[in-house]
C-alpha cells in the first residue's frame, strides 16, 4: 500500500504540529501526502484499507483498545448504510489529546473518517466535539472548509457539539444525543453496529484513531508496527499531568516507561507519591513501580490497571492523596447521569465516606465502608460509569492506605488545606462555596 | 528502556555478548585485583595457600582478557551503534559517547600492559614488570567509570548491586594493602587510601544524577541518529 514509508521515528502525529493554530490542507498534504487514491469499485479500495488495518493491528484509542479493523468489518457486514462518528468528546478532565488533535491537526482525524466512511460505505458522519472545546470545534470546522474533496457526493460530513460531561463522552450518550435524546448513556439491546444514528449501522471511533488510520492508509501496516511492541503496535498520545517540569500531551511509542514519558516531560518537579494511570476510571500505582511501568494496554492489564483513553497523572508527595480521592469521588459523583440507583446513591455515599475518613470522623469501619460499597456499585450501572468510579477508589485505597488510616484516627493533614492537584472541568458546588 | 527497542529492533546476539562478557569483564578484573592484594599480603591458610592464589590470580586476569576481547569484538560486530574495532584501543577517538568508550578503551590498554609484561616477567625483569603491574591499580578504575558511564543495564538493580560489590571489595582491598605496605611512607599510603576512598564517594555521589538520572543517553555523547526518543512532547 505505501510507496516509501517514512523512518520508523517519532513523532508521526504530532509531526510538523505548530505550538499555535490549526495545520492547512496545503501544509498537512505537504508533510504527509495526499490520501491515497481509491479504487473505481469501492469494494476493492475498501477490502484493501480493512485488511491493512487489520495487519497493523491498530486498537481504539478511546480507552477500550479494542481492535479499529474488527469494529470497521462489524458495521460494514451490518444491514443499511452506515453513519461514521468520530468521537472528539473527551469527557475525561486530566486527558487533553482529542481536543489537541481536532485544534490542531484537524485534517488528520478528517483523513481518517472519510477513510473509514469509505471503508464501510457510509453516507454521513459526523464528527462530535464537547461544546466547551470551543477551539477545537472552530479549527475543525475551519478545516471542513478548507476540503474541496468533501464538496462532490458523499459522505455529508458534519460537526457536531455534545453537551460537556464525563459519562457524555460515551458512545451511548453521543449514539442518544445524536438521535435527539440527552447525552446520556441509555444502553440499548441491540449493538449500535448495528442500530445506532438514526437507526443506522454506526461506526464510532476516537479521533486518535481516525488519525492513525489516516497515517496507515499512507504508509501501511509494516510501517506503523515498526513501532511498538508485538500485540501492541504504534505509537499513542498520552496526557502526562501533576508534578513534572512540562505537563501536555505526549506522542510516545507503544509499551515505552512511564520513566521515559517524566523525562521527556523534564522530569519530576518534586518527589512523586503516586502515578493516576488511566484517568478517573483508571488505578492508582505506587510510584517506584509505575515509573517501570510499560504504557500499553496489554501489560497494564497484568498489573490490573489500563491505559485508558492515555492519561498519567504524576502525584507529588506534598499532596494529600485523601483530600485528592475525596475531592474526585465527590466530582464523579455529581457527573452520574442520574439513571441508576446504585450509581446514584452508591457513589454519592462512597464520596461522603470518604470526606468523612478526611476530616478524621468515620474511623477505620468507615474505609472498609467505602471498599465494600464501591464493590457493590460496581456492574450495576446501565453504562460502566460505577465499575469506573470503584476501580478508581478502590485503587486509591490500597495504594494509600497508610494515608487513609491515618486520616481517619487523626482527621485532615497539612497536605489537605492545599489546592487540589487532579483537575475537573467545574469546581464541584461544595469546593465553591469556601 | 530497552523493552520497545527490544521488540522493534530486534536487538542482535552480539548486544547480549557484550553486556554478558563486559559484566563478567568487569567481576574477573574485581577477582584479580581482590587477589593481587591476597597474594602480595602473602596470605595463606590450609585450604588456601599461597601457590592457589597465585594460580588463580594469573588465570583470572587470563580469563579476564579472553571476556575483554570477545566484549570488544562482539560490540564491533553489532550494527546498532558503529564501533570500529580501533576504538577499543586509541581510547576517545570514536564518535559513540567517545569519553564512556575511551575510558573502556584506556582500561583494556592497560590490562594488555600488565598481562604481557607479566607474560614476559623472566625476560623483562623485576623491575619494570613491578612498574607496569601498577597499571592494574588504574585500569580498574577506569573499567568501572566505562560499565558505569555505558553500560545498558546500569539502571537495574542486579547491576547496582554487581557494581557496588565490586567497589566494595576493592576498596577493602585497597586499604588492606595500604595499611600493611611500606612502613616508611606514611604520607604516601594516606593519600593513596585517601583517593580511593574519594573515588568510590564521587562514584556513589554522582551515578544518581549521572548514569542513573533522566536522559543520560543524550548527555553521555550518543549520536543523535542513534537515539530514538520514547515520547516526544506536543508544541506549546
Amino acid at each position: 500500500m505505501s510507496v516509501s514509508a517514512p523512518p520508523a521515528t517519532l513523532p508521526r502525529l504530532l509531526t510538523g504540529m505548530t505550538s499555535s493554530g490549526a495545520m492547512t490542507l496545503d501544509h498537512h498534504f505537504e508533510i504527509h501526502g495526499a490520501l491515497p487514491a481509491l479504487a473505481r469499485r469501492r469494494r476493492d479500495s475498501a477490502l484493501a484499507l480493512v485488511n491493512e488495518l487489520e495487519r497493523s493491528g491498530l486498537r481504539g484509542r478511546g480507552g477500550a483498545a479494542f481492535p479499529t479493523a474488527v469494529k470497521v468489518t462489524a458495521v460494514a457486514a451490518a444491514r443499511g448504510r452506515a453513519v461514521v462518528v468520530a468521537n472528539g468528546c473527551e469527557g475525561e478532565p486530566a486527558s487533553h489529546k482529542d481536543r489537541l488533535l481536532l485544534e490542531r491537526l484537524p485534517h488528520l482525524v478528517i483523513d481518517g473518517a472519510l477513510l473509514v466512511a469509505h471503508a464501510v460505505d457510509a453516507g454521513e458522519v459526523v464528527i462530535a466535539v464537547d461544546e466547551q472545546a470551543t477551539r477545537a470545534a472552530r479549527a475543525t470546522d475551519k478545516a471542513l472548509r478548507e476540503r474541496s474533496d468533501l464538496s462532490r457526493g458523499a459522505p455529508r460530513v458534519r460537526l457536531v457539539t455534545v453537551p460537556s460531561g464525563y459519562v457524555s463522552g460515551q458512545e451511548a450518550a453521543i449514539v442518544n444525543f445524536l438521535n435527539g435524546g440527552p447525552a446520556k448513556p441509555t444502553g440499548g439491546p441491540t449493538p449500535i453496529f448495528e442500530r445506532g444514528v438514526k437507526g443506522r449501522p454506526t461506526l464510532m471511533n476516537n479521533v486518535e484513531t481516525l488519525a492513525h488510520v489516516a497515517l496507515i492508509a499512507r504508509h501501511g501496516a509494516a510501517w506503523f508496527r515498526a513501532l511498538g511492541a508485538y500485540g501492541e503496535p504504534g505509537s499513542t498520545l498520552v496526557t502526562l499531568g501533576g508534578a513534572v517540569a512540562q505537563p501536555g500531551v505526549f506522542e510516545i511509542e507503544m509499551g515505552a516507561s512511564i520513566a521515559s514519558l517524566v523525562d521527556a516531560a523534564g522530569g519530576p518537579t518534586a518527589q512523586l507519591r503516586a502515578f493516576m494511570v488511566g484517568g478517573y476510571a483508571g488505578t492508582w500505582v505506587p510510584a517506584d513501580i509505575g515509573y517501570q511501568l510499560p504504557l500499553s494496554p496489554d501489560e497494564l492489564r497484568e498489573f490490573g490497571a489500563s491505559l485508558g483513553a492515555g492519561i498519567v497523572f504524576a502525584l507529588p508527595s506534598t499532596a494529600c492523596p485523601v483530600a485528592e480521592l475525596a475531592f474526585v469521588a465527590r466530582w464523579l459523583s455529581g457527573q452520574s447521569a442520574g439513571q441508576c440507583g446504585p450509581c446514584v446513591y452508591g457513589l454519592e455515599a462512597i464520596a461522603a465516606a470518604l470526606e468523612q475518613v478526611r476530616v478524621g470522623v468515620g474511623g477505620e469501619g468507615t474505609l472498609a465502608q467505602i471498599r465494600r460499597w464501591a464493590a457493590l456499585a460496581s456492574g450495576r450501572g446501565a453504562c460502566a460509569h460505577p465499575d469506573g468510579v470503584a476501580r478508581f477508589i478502590t485503587s486509591g485505597t490500597e495504594v494509600f492506605a497508610e494515608e487513609l488510616v491515618d486520616h481517619a484516627h487523626r482527621g485532615p493533614c497539612a497536605g489537605c488545606v492545599q489546592r487540589h492537584l487532579l483537575p475537573t472541568p467545574v469546581a464541584p458546588t461544595a469546593q465553591r462555596a469556601t | 528502556m530497552s523493552l520497545p527497542l527490544a521488540a522493534t529492533v530486534g536487538p542482535s546476539a552480539y548486544w547480549y555478548l557484550t553486556r554478558s562478557t563486559g559484566t563478567m569483564a568487569m567481576v574477573l578484573l574485581t577477582l584479580s585485583v581482590v587477589l593481587g592484594v591476597i597474594d602480595v599480603q602473602r596470605y595463606s591458610s590450609t585450604r588456601l595457600p599461597r601457590f592457589i592464589v597465585d594460580g588463580m590470580h594469573r588465570s583470572v586476569s587470563l580469563l579476564a582478557v579472553v571476556f575483554l576481547v570477545v566484549h570488544i569484538v562482539t560490540a564491533a560486530l553489532d550494527s546498532f551503534a558503529s564501533i570500529p574495532l580501533i576504538d577499543a584501543v586509541v581510547p576517545f577517538a570514536g564518535s559513540y559517547r567517545p569519553l564512556w568508550l575511551g575510558l573502556g578503551a584506556a582500561s583494556f590498554d592497560l590490562v594488555i600492559a600488565v598481562v604481557i609484561t607479566s607474560l614476559a616477567r623472566k625476560r623483562l625483569g623485576y623491575r619494570a614488570w613491578r612498574f607496569t603491574h601498577w597499571f592494574a591499580y588504574a585500569s580498574w578504575p577506569l573499567a568501572l567509570l566505562h560499565g558505569l558511564g555505558t553500560g545498558s543495564d546500569v539502571k537495574t538493580t542486579w547491576m547496582i548491586a554487581i557494581s557496588g560489590g565490586c567497589i566494595a571489595a576493592v576498596l577493602f582491598s585497597v586499604c588492606i594493602r595500604v595499611a600493611s605496605g611500606w612502613p616508611g611512607q606514611v604520607g604516601l599510603r594516606t593519600a593513596a587510601a585517601g583517593v580511593a576512598v574519594c573515588f568510590a564517594g564521587g562514584v556513589a555521589l554522582w551515578l544518581p544524577g549521572g548514569p542513573l538520572g533522566a536522559g543520560w543517553a543524550k548527555r553521555s555523547g550518543t549520536p543523535t541518529s542513534l537515539l530514538r526518543p520514547a515520547a516526544v512532547r506536543s508544541p506549546r
